[in-house]
């Protein structure tokens, strides 16, 4: 009982130091006071009393039961999950296998008619703007709402927030060299070449290897790297808030639209009236050029907001 | 190229288990910025170009980029008796 | 003859450049201060890098490959030497210990 005492005295220099050596000490000193063979509800009820720190649940403080039933059903559903998975892994093709049965027939027809239904020489462009053009469209929502999480939960506009903003302010630079001529000269070299780069790679994605999420990331690092070696004052002369909004709300729009017209049109490549046109000229493959565009814009977008939101806390 | 194959694959292994092992978030963030490089080089040996350059753009690149501000951010890269900390404590 | 002549000049420059790599590696983990850590880094990344891209240049010829060759050795160098220099001006600004092991010039 004595010990228990110096335990609560420890805890309450704890809570008025903040020590984090009392801490560890109080600790040890707990395990040291409880037996080996004491009774698990003894020392769940101890815990509430002695331990304000300890924000569990009551309802499981209060079924021990439960809890302990809990951790044994946990532990027995994982290890369930894991063997359901390592026994479907089993029963899987090998890989490299040629006469896979799983989806063959359904590759098969890619390979033979992406080119010839959609004009795009590269195949995955192909099908994943096309066949599975949905899909990217989500992707590019979940993108856009991935923004919009962050912007909710990051976001320091507004007037009981002046404080914060006012120390964001100060110490954004803290650790970094701030007008390096070196790095300002490299960028002001590299950046163009990043953005052209990935230009290229959005542009001649239904013709050679890339696309909108590649080159987009590529032209987003570039926007970063930019606002690494000149700051937020040169960067904002043409990348705003408002020039995120408009950019990535028309792109969306532009795809949703795109997309709409393809299945309205019955989604089979038959009367759109957009012809694929030459296989192999940029201008070729409908309407896969526009959609590359468009995705590789809501990516660079995406990517710049979240690298500003995660730095500032404001664009 | 079978071996150059093996070897990626244990280093991305050996990666993996370093990032949950390593004593510090920055050092484990630098791990895995590594394994995203040597996974990117593995998809280009499995011949697909396309995975390749968004892996390498995003894993390495811009993923760990916003890892090592969120580092800044929480105060886990932290210099000793920086205005910082006294900010912090008033 | 000539074939000869040009395999045994890939091979020195080949060996060369992995020397120069292994020296930059050992470096890298043998040394103890972070400065000493860059010096061998930035060589990997620049002498090392040219030894091995005129390697391959040697061994694959002059066309359209060469070119992109060139473009990655010239991206490495200007890419480099800056990061080089960054993180060696991110040490001397918040390391505590930095006096221990360099001496640094006031302007």
């Amino acid at each position: 009982m004595r010990k228990k005492n110096k335990a609560l005295a420890h805890l309450q220099e704890w809570l008025e130091h903040g020590d984090n050596a009392l801490e560890v000490e109080m600790e040890e000193e707990l395990e040291e006071e409880l037996p080996p063979e004491a009774p698990e509800e003894d020392h769940l009820e101890r815990e509430e009393k002695e331990d304000p720190r300890l924000n569990t649940p009551k309802k499981l403080e209060k079924h021990p039961a439960f809890e302990r039933w809990y951790r044994v059903a946990a532990v027995v559903v994982c290890l369930l999950l894991v063997g359901i998975l390592l026994f479907a892994a089993v029963h899987m093709p090998n890989f490299g296998q040629a006469d896979t049965l799983v989806d063959s027939e359904l590759s098969a027809f890619y390979v033979e008619h992406t080119l010839e239904e959609t004009g795009a020489v590269n195949i995955i462009t192909g099908i994943i703007l096309d066949y599975r053009g949905f899909d990217t469209l989500g992707e590019s929502h979940v993108l856009f709402i991935g923004v919009c999480t962050v912007l909710l939960l990051l976001s320091i506009k507004g007037e009981k927030d002046q404080e914060r903003r006012i120390w964001e302010d100060a110490y954004d630079r803290n650790f970094e060299p701030r007008h390096d001529e070196i790095l300002q000269t490299c960028a002001r070299i590299l950046t163009p070449l990043t953005l052209v780069f990935g230009i290229y790679i959005i542009l001649n994605g239904h013709l050679s290897p890339g696309g909108g999420f590649s080159g987009g990331a590529v032209l987003g690092a570039g926007l970063i790297l930019y606002q690494n070696a000149f700051g937020y004052q040169k960067i904002e002369r043409f990348f705003t808030f408002r020039t995120f909004k408009a950019v990535s709300v028309m792109s969306l729009l532009l795809y949703s639209c795109a997309k709409g017209y393809h299945f309205f049109t019955g989604a089979n490549h038959l009367e759109s009236g957009i012809s694929p046109g030459v296989a192999g000229n940029i201008f070729s493959a409908g309407l896969l050029l526009p959609l590359n565009f468009v995705v590789g814009c809501v990516v660079a977008c995406t990517m710049y907001a979240l690298y500003t939101m995660f730095r500032k806390g404001d664009f | 190229m079978e071996a150059l194959n093996v070897i990626l694959l244990v280093f991305i292994l050996v990666c993996a288990i370093a990032v949950g092992r390593a004593k510090s978030l920055l050092s484990s963030v630098i791990i895995f910025m590594s394994q995203g490089l040597a996974m990117s080089i593995v998809w280009i040996m499995l011949r697909s170009p396309d995975l390749a350059i968004t892996e390498a753009a995003v894993g390495a690149g811009i993923s760990s980029l916003l890892m090592f501000v969120t580092l800044k951010k929480i105060h886990a890269i932290k210099e000793e008796g920086s205005p910082e900390e006294d900010a912090e404590e008033e | 003859m000539l074939e000869y002549i040009r395999f045994g000049i890939f091979a020195v420059l080949l060996l060369a450049g992995l020397l120069v790599e292994v020296t930059a590696v050992l470096g890298v983990s043998r040394f103890r201060y972070s400065l000493n850590r860059i010096h061998a880094a930035g060589m990997g990344d620049t002498m090392g890098l040219l030894l091995i891209a005129l390697a391959a240049i040697v061994y694959l010829g002059l066309n359209a490959v060469t070119v992109k060759i060139i473009f990655i050795v010239g991206f490495f160098w200007l890419t480099g030497p800056v990061s080089g220099h960054l993180i060696g001006r991110l040490v001397s600004e918040t390391d505590e210990h930095f006096d221990a092991e360099a001496k640094l010039w006031k302007r």
